[in-house]
């Protein structure tokens, strides 16, 4: 559990003194938040962050949202002013029940102690039925003192996976035997459920290729031969071609988001959308099947009512060819320091089932571009709220929940500077996580923007002036700064195997910026010129 | 216009909670009841939306909310439309379809009224 006490919450406190569940006290709620949310995600269970009421609480709320968006199952426990005085602006009265309503799945407000502990059962049950979300419970601070609780109701069990229809499953796999040009699009979904053995057996049995959204990397591995990787607007060219140019398309546990497939309009294939919320089905884009079914379940019924196997295609063959073209050398050496060279080095030193986190901005679409997510690594980021300071709060929670794997943070100064006080609590819970900050000293992706859309106006980008070096040491974490590409390796490598949270100060070219841009709208793409070698590459 | 009615639980927030899922798809509750019914505990709202999207996208969302027992989209012959209206010879209430109600509306050309509808 996550969290800082305050008044409304000591009774809590107080009682955790006698109980085994571990508290990691933070330096700010919004930490605490994506600690859960990073724990989570690689627990694939509930992660429980506390707050206390008013501030306390609304520092949650950027946590949550990014936890809601990206379906992760965050548990938040509010305190609250006593019964008796809510609703009249007390001290630190804030109404967070209000606050937290669209940001979760459904939130609790116990006014009676009689309800506490089935409302925290429920919570979980929530939290980890159909399409995870985050849960909230508000208690004011008189139902945490009140000595007459009951034992907990009985409370069922999560509810079982939604099993695809057979009807539904022999016209998927009827449309995708009749496609010439198939794609299979893996989301956040797909990548949560572990479908990626059966996505990898229905690619093989179609000679069908396989991309992913942000949400969906690392579902199936990057480096597989029929995964093109990561469409989108900083997505790979091949994977971003393969999506215009399908005739069929099976999108599993994905929402079709704006950065994903651009304009909804300019999905003009025939889609299969495999997905356990059932709202997500026509929400952007109109599918011509729509399964309301759990991501695995699905994706191994589909494969089992193939009845044929496509050896080879030129569809297949072409996509072969987009990934040799699309492969370009980012092991780049020269100073100032390339951010794709941190990406090789980094893929070098990372062991197979490291868990790599990202920050938000260029840092994040750097990673997700170029870094291979391949074996049993796992890769966590915030693709639905794109939540600035979700890195490294998130990697505390992910390393808790994984501590026999190496974690690592992909920073941006800009991003990490504001959650950059959670090192403290890394380095006092003695928790090793590796930073390696990508440091341009701006806000990167504000100022490509204003670059490439603003006629280069740069304003309010600007970040210099800090030490970060000095400023993790003074947190108590290791610290290198790696200006020659050539001390990069090592760096990075000690950052990796340190016992305490190390932060790598890596100055890079401050002018680099991420390349391809894909903007994809009804009338078709535009790719801005960039470091890869296909249509509109360098 | 479309009348969706539902069963809900009858506690504070569960109002708000489900108008939040209308302001997020930009749908306009057109006309809406809200009392006690027949289940103990909860209470049944029915309102009305501009057409069948609206309805179905509404409808979808409304079933993934825990505060939910029962949510459907109600056909026309188990509608009925009310008015109160109010005019320089008095006030009085009105109830029948809702071309019928309309119509009285049209005829009396009331300074004040308020019209909705409800089904069971």
């Amino acid at each position: 559990m996550f969290g800082i006490p305050g008044a409304a919450t000591l009774p809590l406190y107080d009682e955790l003194l006698e109980s085994d569940i571990r508290h990691i006290l933070v330096r700010h709620e919004q930490g605490a938040a994506h600690m859960a949310d990073g724990y989570a995600r690689i627990k694939k269970a509930p992660g429980m962050c506390i707050a206390t009421s008013g501030a306390g609480a609304t520092n949650l709320v950027s946590g949550m949202a990014t936890a809601y968006l990206d379906s992760s199952p965050v548990i938040a426990v509010t305190g609250q002013v006593p019964t008796n005085v809510l609703g009249s602006d007390g001290f630190q009265e804030a109404d967070i029940f209000s606050l937290m309503m669209p940001i979760t799945k459904h939130n609790f407000r116990v006014t009676d102690p009689s309800t506490l502990a089935t409302d925290f059962r429920s919570a979980f049950r929530i939290a980890m039925s159909g399409r995870c979300a985050p849960v909230h419970i508000d208690i004011p601070k008189d139902v945490l003192t009140r000595e007459d609780g009951v034992p907990p109701r009985p409370t069922p069990l999560p509810e079982a996976p939604l099993e695809p229809s057979k009807d539904q499953v022999s016209v998927a796999a009827k449309m995708l035997m009749q496609a010439e040009r198939p794609l299979i699009m893996l989301g956040g979904g797909a990548s949560w459920s572990g479908a990626g053995p059966e996505a990898l057996a229905l690619a093989d049995q179609l000679a069908a290729p396989i991309v992913t959204t942000l949400m969906g990397k690392g579902a199936v591995p990057d480096t597989h031969p029929l995964v093109l990787g990561m469409i989108g607007m900083h997505g790979r060219a091949a994977a971003n071609y393969a999506l215009e140019n399908c005739d069929v398309l099976l999108a599993v546990g994905a929402r079709f988001s704006d950065r994903s497939v651009g304009e909804p309009s300019s999905c003009r294939m025939r889609v299969i959308h495999v997905d356990i919320d059932r709202t997500e089905m026509g929400k952007n884009v109109c599918p011509t099947l729509g399964i309301a079914a759990e991501a695995k379940a699905s994706l191994a019924a589909i494969k089992g009512a193939i009845n044929l196997k496509v050896h080879s295609s030129n569809w297949s063959q072409t996509s072969g060819e987009m990934i040799k073209r699309c492969t370009c050398d980012i092991d780049v050496c020269e100073d100032p320091i390339s951010p794709r060279k941190v990406i090789h080095e980094l893929d070098a030193a990372l062991p197979s089932d490291a868990v790599i986190v990202t920050e938000v901005g260029q840092c994040q679409m750097w990673a997700a571009h170029f870094l291979d997510i391949k074996d049993q690594r796992s890769f966590v980021t915030s693709g639905g709220l794109g939540c600035m300071g979700f890195g490294l709060p998130a990697a505390i929670g992910a390393k808790i929940a994984a501590p026999d794997r190496k974690v690592v943070d992909i920073a941006g100064d800009g991003s990490f500077t504001m959650v950059c006080q959670e090192l403290a609590t890394a380095a006092k819970e003695e928790i090793p996580v590796a930073i390696a900050l990508l440091n341009n000293s701006r806000l990167g992706m504000i100022k490509q923007h204003q670059r490439l859309f603003y006629g280069d106006r740069l304003t309010a980008q600007d970040l210099s002036g800090i030490d970060m070096v000095k400023l993790a040491e003074s947190f108590g974490a290791e610290a290198i700064r790696v200006d020659q590409h050539q001390d990069l390796a090592p760096a990075l490598q000690q950052a990796i195997d340190s016992d305490r949270p190390c932060l790598v100060d890596i100055q890079i070219n401050r002018e680099e910026d991420i390349f391809p841009l894909t903007l994809r709208t009804a009338a078709g793409s535009n790719v801005h010129r960039g470091s890869c070698p296909y249509d509109g590459g360098c | 216009m479309e009348v969706i009615s539902m069963i809900v639980k009858d506690e504070f927030g569960v109002m708000q909670r489900i108008m939040g899922e209308f302001t997020r798809k930009r749908i306009n509750v057109e006309t809406i009841v809200v009392g006690k019914c027949e289940v103990p505990g909860k209470a049944r709202i029915v309102l009305s939306v501009l057409n069948k999207e609206m309805a179905d996208i509404a409808v979808e969302r409304l079933g993934r909310l825990q505060d939910i027992d029962a949510v459907e989209v109600v056909d026309e012959p188990r509608q009925s439309a009310y008015a109160l209206i109010s005019t320089s010879k008095g006030w009085c209430g009105l109830i029948g379809s809702r071309d019928e109600v309309a119509e009285i509306i049209e005829k009396t050309d009331p300074e004040h009224y308020i019209k909705t509808v409800n089904a069971l």
